[in-house]
């Protein structure tokens, strides 16, 4: 039997999946990413102070995060803490990233899945769910786009963020414009919780049809948000072991002690292993690694997850309904941090540049990111981009050799498989821009 | 929204970083008004059939990025490059200096894998393109003009115009600031605080979404009309002259720091004229 190969779609990225057969036996599952630009060659030479506006280009879906990465290495580097007000706009910043992916994964990306159809957008004439797609394409894009006004308002630019600086940010949010845009966050509330109830609803139709949650093993889980609830501009990074308890704490600085990096000659991405074990980013792993969400409505979502599927879960596709929890947490959140000023305290702080090396760690929306720079006369003499997607590529090949498993046999391929591959992959919500830069 | 009456469009993403398509996401009139049939980001679909517009994002950077190009514009009636990277490269221009490429093409070989072109380029090195829509990315309101073509859609000549700043005679620094130093004043033209900002010379319809929170303008919609068909030194000279008109900034100081290969400003504004001896687009492609 040949390789089969299968072009992925509803991710960010190029990348497909190869699944290598012989007489019914799976022999490999590969996940490939297919681009490469050489991030991590190219801002060689560029001023350091330049970096923060250069490297949210390598992903427009992740961009905030890298954005403010990078901003935390420099301060790293040059030994400045950020003012108060600064990391609370930041703050908000990593808050409009995450609805803004959470929400475009969900109801973009997956829902799909869940309602049978290629996509929201395109409807061939024969298919009777027209008007649902057509319904939830309009809310989706209204849901996502709060994410993306809620970036403009606390970044500047809105996909290439502009506003986070050394020491804090350049500016701060007067009251009216906060207000607006608080009020704009209660209002789709709502509308945010009842797609999600949807969702969840047909999740689980979607379960009963092709009969698990994802029967992968349990595995490791990497994360840097919050211990007692989320908090994505932390400094340290968590794993926690596949029975529950956490085994390691470390602060990026210190990351090559423990995970293990390598490239394989079939992807541009490379990928992660964390003392040789398989380990999960993303949002079942901070799911899995926080206490509670600390607002009311994403507090209860996350409670039935935990009554329904044990502390820590393991299947794949809780992944998604994880990122539901997600979403109604940002918005709650945002709701609460824009109810505070914003303004009339320093924004930033003034700062010398020096020559050194740093480190800057944030939680973006698929896990632990870690952009590392070396400075040397004002220039970025080398730097490197960690990842969250190249830690879970052992992770999606694992699981994906689960899907192959089940609907290969001695004599037949079942159809099923493609879908399977696409639910799998898109669990992990990879992103190959980040993941190969 | 999909009933077959509506114009059907797709959009090709090459080497990129997707920013476009989320910009486009945010555009959401377009559901109701058109189809979109082929975006592989948000549907599962494996070719492009026939469209009347195609969008082509991100810049040509390996083998299967010139394959998928290719294939295509046969299938669209009209043909839009959209992003920095589809026009000149954008960021990843950056890679096309000559030892960075090196170290990149030598240590990026992979037997399985697409291969890499020695050069990241842009889609109108290989195809022809109807309209350019620069930006990196477009806003949302510049991708539905590119769609619906309405006759009467204009920018802005330039970013100042919708910055909105003052412009001072009597404020003028005497060295450039780096990108990220120094209290700002939220009336105050960047230039006379001593930001490196090329917004005078910059294509306006972006909102100044940059400039206005603070941030130079590194010129990511690319030359003003008035500077579009002309070479990079007629457009250094114009930023000079700005320059000198609310600022005692020495020439050399700024000469260097808007020429620096190395500088984002470089990446945006002057990778179009990277390919020495080809002729400029002509304005009225540019949207």
């Amino acid at each position: 039997m040949p390789t089969l190969t299968f072009p992925l779609s509803r991710i960010e990225g190029h990348a497909s999946v190869e699944i290598e057969v012989r007489e019914g036996r799976v022999l490999s599952t590969r996940f490939k990413a297919n681009e490469a630009r050489g991030f991590n060659y190219f801002i060689q030479g560029v001023p350091a102070e330049q970096i923060s506006v250069i490297v949210p280009r390598i992903c427009g879906v992740c961009s905030t995060a890298h954005h403010v990465a990078a901003v935390k290495a420099l301060e790293d580097a040059y030994g400045i803490i950020p003012t108060p007000l600064g990391r609370r706009i930041r703050s908000l910043l990593l808050l409009g990233q995450m609805l803004q992916n959470q929400s475009t994964s969900l109801f973009i990306f997956t829902m799909p899945d869940r309602l049978g159809v290629d996509s929201l957008f395109h409807v061939t004439e024969e298919e009777a769910t027209k008007e649902t797609q057509f319904n939830i394409a309009r809310r989706a894009l209204q849901i996502r786009q709060l994410g993306t006004n809620l970036i403009t308002l606390a970044g500047g630019q809105f996909i290439h963020p502009v506003k986070a600086v050394v020491g804090g940010v350049s500016s701060g949010i007067l009251p009216e414009a906060a207000e607006a845009m608080r009020q704009k966050l209660e209002h789709m509330l709502p509308m945010a919780c009842e797609l999600f109830d949807f969702y969840w609803q047909m999740s689980i139709k979607m379960k009963e049809r092709i009969g698990t949650w994802g029967d992968d093993a349990p595995a490791y889980y990497i994360t840097s948000t919050g211990e007692e609830c989320p908090d994505y501009d932390s400094n340290e990074i968590r794993v926690l072991a596949p029975e529950g308890v956490c085994c390691q704490i470390f602060s990026p600085r210190h990351f090559r002690e423990h995970l293990t990096f390598e490239e394989t000659d079939y992807s541009f991405a490379g990928r992660t292993s964390y003392q040789g074990q398989v380990m999960r980013a993303n949002s079942l792993a901070r799911a899995n690694m926080t206490r509670r969400m600390g607002t009311p409505r994403a507090d209860e979502y996350l409670q039935f997850v935990f009554e329904t599927f044990g502390h820590p879960a393991h299947p794949i596709l809780l992944f998604d309904l994880c990122r539901g929890v997600e979403l109604v947490y940002t918005i709650e959140r945002a709701i609460e941090m824009l109810s505070q000023p914003l303004h009339n305290e320093d924004p930033s702080l003034p700062y010398t540049p020096r020559d050194g090396e740093g480190y800057g760690l944030v939680e973006a929306p698929r896990g632990p990111l870690i952009h590392h720079y070396v400075i040397e006369g004002g220039k970025i003499a080398s730097g490197e981009f960690i990842i969250p997607t190249v830690h879970n590529m052992l992770a999606i090949e694992r699981a994906l050799r689960v899907a192959a498993e089940r609907y290969i046999t001695n004599d037949s391929v079942n159809l099923e498989l493609e879908k399977a591959v696409g639910r799998v992959v898109r669990a992990f919500d990879p992103c190959i821009a980040c993941a190969t830069h | 929204m999909n009933s077959p009456a509506l114009p059907r469009f797709a959009v090709l993403q090459l080497s990129g970083c997707a920013g476009c398509e989320v910009s486009l996401l945010n555009a959401q009139e377009w559901v109701e008004r058109f189809d979109l049939v082929y975006m592989p980001l948000v549907i599962t679909a494996y070719d492009v059939p026939e469209v009347d517009v195609l969008l082509i994002s991100g810049g040509v950077r390996s083998d299967d990025d010139l394959y998928n190009l290719r294939r295509a514009v046969q299938s669209a009636k009209k043909v839009v490059a959209v992003g920095t990277c589809a026009l000149s490269g954008g960021v990843a221009n950056l890679g096309n200096r000559d030892d960075v490429r090196a170290l990149f093409m030598s240590q990026s070989e992979r037997r399985h894998l697409p291969r890499l072109l020695p050069k990241s380029q842009p889609v109108d090195s290989f195809v022809n393109v109807d309209l350019f829509l620069p930006g990196c990315p477009p806003t949302p309101e510049l991708f539905m003009a590119a769609l619906l073509n309405p006759p009467d859609f204009t920018v802005s000549k330039v970013v100042c115009q919708e910055c909105g700043r003052k412009k001072l005679r009597d404020m003028r620094p005497v060295h450039l600031l780096g990108f990220q130093t120094g209290e700002l004043d939220p009336e105050i033209c960047l230039i006379n605080q001593g930001y490196l900002c090329v917004g005078s010379s910059t294509r306006g319809g972006c909102r100044a979404l940059c400039t206005r929170p603070g941030h130079p303008c590194v010129g990511c919609r690319g030359p003003s009309d008035i500077l579009i068909d002309k070479d990079s030194f007629a457009w250094l000279e114009s930023i000079q002259r700005v320059f000198e008109s609310l600022a005692d900034i020495p020439g050399e100081e700024l000469h260097e720091a808007l020429v620096s290969p190395q500088l984002a400003l470089f990446l945006f504004q002057f990778s179009d004229y990277s390919a020495p001896g080809k002729a400029p687009r002509p304005k009225e492609k540019i949207l």
